[in-house]
């Protein structure tokens, strides 16, 4: 038995999409307060990993284990587990026929129960994390990409998850806005909340990261910390990629 | 079951007025809808406000009331008409077959206007100008672009309203054409067994719609296949 | 001149006093439909085969046979049977007025169910995901997240299937009920005027029809309103 037990297991995980293998032996451990990015070419399985660590997708065998219960087709507390784990996505995803506010309510009235003041408290708190309180009694339709982004992030947050993963999140956001998303992101890490992160931002791949794995064709090819992993790169996949995102 | 015995040759030239109905109505809704899209698509004031009224009209009144209105209103007008040159002719009407066939025509072909409009205006622009920069002239970037694809866009629809076409030829019963509920009402009077009778109706119908269907996936199939499998 | 005025003046009266039965048929049905409507489209996306065939079946059914044959199944067609005449039904079933309903609510069910079945479709997927990732159960994302959204998004094939249904009530007319196309076909048996009667008629329905238009503009409006960017 280790001594400090992972938040996050991953053993031997494999997953099929009919006969294409999006994940081939997948094995990691995410300890708690780690922050770990994850990065790859498109169709490399990056998300599907972290989809499966919230089973939006099911892996085919292997273990996943989070925080001591492991990932089944047999679950009856699914949502209880996904209740600890935060997810923020590439399209952000927010409801539109609801309000920022009703947004960030609705799971934890739902899941969690919290009374309707003290859930609106928690809302308000996040808003104001994410630096757009004001816009709480708009609809997601009315704000810009960055701000939905953030709206997503709150959203996740006021469930206070143990866990964050993020699944390119800046992918769909034009430029100018794609570092007030990163801004809050920065924040959440050096207040020491676990992360997952699909995304091509090397810059906070760099500053925040304590690992960077590196997929492709559905393996963990390469991990190590920021530095190792961006000065001395030791795979030519790894490499090859390297060059073609800083030749963009 | 033995009830039926004796009616299944009534049943199928029921059938066969069914599917004269739905053959000539499918030429003439087409026909409608054509003249209904190119009024609205036209420049003409007059002709934009007369596809108008016709679309609003036929989709707000129940088809059966314009059936009636087309059968009696004509029965009564030609009658009128006759009683001119003969006084001793006391009723003259169209053939029930025709009244329904033109009336059900004149409804689908209503919504077929919008459909066709829908179709022509749906037609990338893109590809219009990519032909005539081709050098294509105007008539063979008509046939060999705009069509092709109209048809592609249109087909789903005009799908629904084949389907419309062929549920409504029922409605003829009602002023006396012998199609099939018409047959299945004098085998009631005969044999009291009314559920089987219209039952036997029913499936014709569901039959006449599968092959509708199955027809128009086939169709469908064709006119896409540029699009599978990039 | 004056006689076709003063006889349309007095059928319009008459059959105006079938408008009530007009819109018996249409809201009663209109409201049950809705609800087998509901339950065949929770069946079709239940994912369990022995829910999802039947309705599936069902829908193919109604959707592929005229209105009128399924009146006259259940008016002419059903009293056949003795146990049909004997069960508590037959109080409904005896008179035009009760199979007219039952045949309008068992063919607009089936065609509301796709149209609601449409709406689930357009429903981004991303969005019950994002119900998922949060803790909702199954239950919860459908009533909360999918439900409100796919509404709104079939209410325009929703209000036209209304319109049909509102059309579809004048076939009661031809099993005994006397709504306003019962009534009109009465008096241009008696007066033999069909053109005045019925295009009165006609554009009584257009009026009507013109409301239901109108009446669905404006919840979708109201429903829709998220889907609005502010006026600048």
């Amino acid at each position: 038995m280790n001594k400090i037990k992972p938040f996050i297991q991953m053993q031997n995980v494999e997953k099929f999409f009919g006969q294409f293998q999006a994940l081939k032996n997948i094995n990691l451990e995410v300890q708690k307060g780690e922050r770990i990015v994850v990065c790859g070419p498109s169709g490399s399985g990056k998300s599907t990993l972290i989809r499966c660590i919230n089973r939006l997708e099911s892996h085919n065998s292997g273990h996943i284990i989070i925080d001591g219960t492991e990932l089944t087709d047999q679950m009856e507390n699914i949502d209880a587990v996904r209740s600890e784990v935060g997810m923020v996505f590439q399209s952000f995803n927010l409801f539109p026929h609801m309000t920022i506010l009703k947004n960030l309510m609705l799971a934890q009235r739902l899941v969690r129960k919290t009374p309707k003041e003290e859930a609106k408290k928690i809302a308000m708190h996040y808003l104001e994390r994410v630096k757009i309180p004001e816009q709480a009694d708009k609809y997601p339709i009315h704000l810009s990409g960055g701000q939905q982004q953030r709206v997503a992030i709150a959203r996740a947050l006021c469930m206070k998850p143990a866990v964050m993963l993020f699944d390119e999140p800046t992918s769909a956001l034009d430029p100018e806005m794609i570092n007030e998303v990163l801004e809050v992101m920065t924040d959440l890490a050096k207040e020491g909340m676990t992360m997952i992160c699909v995304t091509h931002e090397m810059g906070f791949a760099r500053s925040v990261a304590d690992r960077v794995i590196f997929m492709d064709q559905g393996e963990i090819v390469e991990q190590a910390t920021p530095e190792e992993f961006f000065d001395s790169p030791k795979s030519n996949r790894l490499k090859l990629f390297m060059q073609q995102i800083l030749t963009h | 079951m033995e009830a039926l015995n004796g009616w299944w040759d009534d049943y199928f030239w029921g059938s066969v007025v069914v599917f004269k109905i739905f053959i000539t109505s499918l030429i003439l809704m087409v026909i409608f809808g054509l003249i209904g899209a190119m009024a609205k698509l036209s420049n003409n004031r007059i002709a934009q406000k007369l596809a108008a009224a016709y679309t609003v009209i036929f989709r707000g009144t129940p088809e059966i009331l314009v059936i009636l209105l087309l059968y009696f209103g004509s029965a009564i007008t030609l009658t009128a008409i006759a009683q001119i040159f003969n006084p001793d002719i006391k009723f003259l009407d169209i053939p029930p077959f025709w009244a329904g066939t033109f009336a059900i025509s004149v409804i689908v072909g209503s919504y077929a206007t919008e459909t066709f409009r829908g179709a022509f205006l749906g037609v990338d622009p893109g590809s219009v100008e990519a032909a005539r920069a081709l050098g294509l002239s105007n008539f063979k970037t008509f046939i060999y672009v705009r069509i092709p694809e109209m048809w592609r866009i249109a087909l789903p629809p005009f799908g629904n309203h084949m389907l419309s076409l062929i549920k409504d030829t029922a409605l003829i019963s009602i002023i006396g054409l012998n199609e099939t509920l018409y047959v299945a009402k004098q085998a009631t009077s005969v044999t009291s067994k009314p559920f089987t009778m219209y039952i036997v109706v029913g499936c014709i119908y569901l039959a006449f719609s599968t092959a509708i269907t199955l027809t128009v996936m086939g169709l469908e199939k064709y006119a896409n296949h540029h699009l599978e499998d990039a | 001149m004056n006689e076709s005025v003063s006889l349309i003046f007095d059928s319009v009266l008459q059959m105006l006093g079938g408008i009530g039965m007009t819109f018996q048929l249409m809201f009663v049905s209109g409201i049950l439909g809705l609800l087998l409507a509901i339950i065949l489209l929770l069946m079709r996306i239940s994912g369990k085969w022995y829910l999802n065939w039947p309705a599936q079946a069902y829908i193919y059914v109604f959707r592929g046979t005229p209105i009128l044959v399924q009146i006259f199944i259940i008016y002419y067609g059903l009293p056949q049977f003795e146990f049909i005449r004997d069960s508590i039904f037959w109080p409904i079933l005896r008179e035009g007025y009760g199979c007219a309903i039952v045949g309008l609510i068992l063919n607009s069910g089936a065609y509301v169910s796709e149209i609601l079945r449409g709406g689930v479709i357009g429903v981004n997927p991303g969005l019950g995901e994002a119900g998922s990732a949060l803790g909702l159960s199954a239950r919860q994302r459908f009533i909360h997240i999918t439900a409100p959204i796919a509404a709104r998004l079939a209410l325009p094939a929703y209000s036209n299937e209304i319109i049909s249904l509102m059309k579809s009530t004048a076939l009661a007319s031809t099993i005994t009920v006397m709504d306003m196309t019962g009534i009109a076909r009465t008096i241009v048996a008696e007066t033999y005027a069909p053109y005045e009667i019925f295009i009165s008629l006609a554009i009584i329905y257009m009026i009507l029809t013109f409301f239901i238009q109108k009446s669905f503009g404006r919840i979708e409006n109201f429903l829709g309103r998220y889907t609005k960017q502010l006026e600048i």
